[in-house]
């Protein structure tokens, strides 16, 4: 491997995991702020996950191993995702790096582990919320697929570094005019794959709406910490396919761009990741959750927008 | 002036759209301000169309729409919408309002498999057969509305979907005399409905409605049969 390579992935991944817990302070502070209250401070994110690293770590004496190890499986398949969304700086893709459907398994593989767990200690919460989120998945993810493919086909490949090196300096939506619906269903992506409202509700511990809180229920200290940075994690991969591609100033090509073009990257990845971040804020405070039975009238819009671009890509 | 494609395109797609906002849309006000989005979009359309150096008819059309159904329909439509005092219709018959989008989805590609062998042969760019194919896409996607909803107003859009769709395909094909007696005959169908409805009571589903045009009828029976 070359050292560039080497040094693109350990800032790319060390730079997601530092910004992901800002990110969703960020959507904790606007709908505090949409709700009249002042809300925790931006870096609470920070202190959380602090203060859980300290904590000893308990578990249910029902649990296996699965619950021990699952939290470094989430993290693990989370980082090498990571590893494969370029979101300061885009390297020429080397070493079968950079392949959307590694992408898309990695996150496969990270919420599998998530739901084991939740199933694991045997509690009724935990069983309940990996239910809904594998019904939910089921429905989801052939979802995923279509948006995924409708912006492999219009971009003409399947390599994330290619994507986002064709889009990356043009301005924006520069590529395409008619990837404009894959915003909308790339955002309607973000929104169920972290767990946000009108999907389900991050803030509540109520068990009739509860899904991705239920799952992690049984977890607690470093553990809980880890399964709390992946789904930060998650949230900035999601939202750096929305802003690398549709959004693309800053983004410059490593290693010809130079260390201060990763700067400059960096910073405007942050700006851009915080305003979206408050538009995912304002959403969820203009949104009343929805019943179940209609999530799948939501992944359709996502559906139909998707199988829109391709066949406008391919007929007109 | 060389057509722009690209923008034809984008245009397209948030026609269609639309179009899947009115199939899935509850509240009434959104759905209305959704018909006068889709006929902005059209008159855009048409606009472009002439600006590319087409005849002068285009930009008649392109006024017309503007007007008359980006201004003037909407703004009948919400006055009647605030005298019925319906503010939702959350009530799909037949369809679910996840099957219409798939359904709309098939019907694109069904529609595109269809036409293109016929126009290939009058010797068309891809862009003129899509803006054909987009045509006649939305008047059966306004078709689904009208089935799939039981209010009234709704279905009203609908047929006013249907019309868009008609004047979209036009667009494209205007040698096909054809295309002016549909609009015509669905603006009629239009009309009739509405004044039927008007008659009749608007603020009542498609099943009242027929029950109430049944009623007289009924009731001429049952008194018969009384006797």
């Amino acid at each position: 491997m070359s050292w560039e390579f080497a040094v693109y992935g350990a800032v790319n991944v060390a730079f997601v995991a530092l910004v992901s817990p800002l990110f969703m302070g960020v959507i904790r502070k606007i709908k505090a702020l949409v709700q009249g209250r002042r809300g925790p401070p931006l870096l609470q994110g920070y202190y959380n996950l602090a203060k859980l690293m300290k904590k000893e770590t308990v578990f249910s004496s029902n649990s296996s191993v699965i619950m021990e190890i699952a939290p470094y499986i989430s993290i693990s398949a989370l980082f090498v995702a990571a590893l494969l969304v370029p979101v300061i700086m885009i390297p020429e893709p080397a070493y079968g790096m950079g392949g959307i459907i590694l992408f898309l398994y990695m996150l496969a593989l990270a919420k599998f582990f998530t739901a084991l767990a939740g199933l694991d200690a045997g509690s009724t919460f935990g069983g309940m919320g990996s239910s809904r989120e594998m019904t939910i998945s089921a429905i989801i993810e052939p979802i995923i697929v279509v948006v995924f493919a409708a912006l492999a086909f219009a971009l003409n490949t399947t390599n994330i570094y290619a994507m986002f090196a064709a889009t990356a300096g043009l301005g924006v939506l520069s590529a395409n005019v008619s990837l404009l619906p894959l915003v909308i269903a790339l955002f309607i992506i973000l929104i169920t794959e972290t767990s946000r409202v009108p999907v389900d509700n991050p803030e509540t511990h109520l068990e009739l709406t509860m899904v991705h809180e239920a799952m992690i229920l049984e977890q607690g200290g470093r553990n809980l910490a880890l399964m709390e940075v992946s789904h930060a994690v998650k949230q900035t991969l999601l939202m750096a396919f929305l802003i690398n591609i549709f959004f693309p100033w800053g983004i410059s090509q490593w290693p010809a761009g130079g260390w201060s073009h990763a700067a400059a990257g960096a910073l405007a990845f942050l700006a851009k990741g915080v305003i979206l971040a408050a538009v995912v804020g304002l959403f969820e405070s203009s949104m009343a959750k929805m019943r179940l039975f209609r999530l799948p009238t939501l992944f359709m819009a996502a559906f139909f927008l998707s199988a829109l671009t391709i066949v406008m890509q391919v007929f007109a | 002036m060389v057509m722009p494609e690209g923008l034809i395109k984008m245009l397209f797609t948030f026609v269609l759209l639309t179009a899947a906002l009115i199939i899935t849309r509850r509240d009434m006000l959104g759905i209305i301000t959704t018909y006068a989005a889709q006929s902005l979009l059209i008159s855009a359309v048409a606009g472009i169309l002439y600006i590319s150096g087409g005849s002068e008819m285009l930009l008649t059309i392109a006024l017309l729409t503007l007007f008359s159904k980006v201004m003037l329909i909407p703004a009948i439509m919400k006055g009647i919408q605030r005298q019925i005092k319906i503010k939702r219709d959350v009530e799909f018959s037949y369809l679910s309002p996840t099957t219409a989008l798939a359904a709309s989805m098939v019907m694109l590609l069904a529609v595109y498999a269809l036409l293109s062998g016929v126009l290939e042969e009058f010797a068309l760019s891809r862009i003129f057969i899509f803006g054909a194919v987009a045509g006649i896409s939305l008047m059966l996607m306004g078709m689904l509305v009208i089935f799939s909803r039981r209010q009234t107003i709704t279905a009203i859009v609908g047929y006013l979907t249907m019309e868009n769709g008609v004047v979209l395909m036009s667009l494209f094909l205007t040698e096909l005399p054809l295309i002016i007696e549909v609009l015509v005959v669905v603006d009629l169908i239009g009309i009739m409905l509405l004044a039927a409805i008007l008659s009749f009571g608007i603020s009542s589903d498609m099943e009242e409605f027929h029950q109430k045009l049944v009623r007289p009828f009924s009731a001429g029976n049952n008194r018969r049969g009384s006797r």
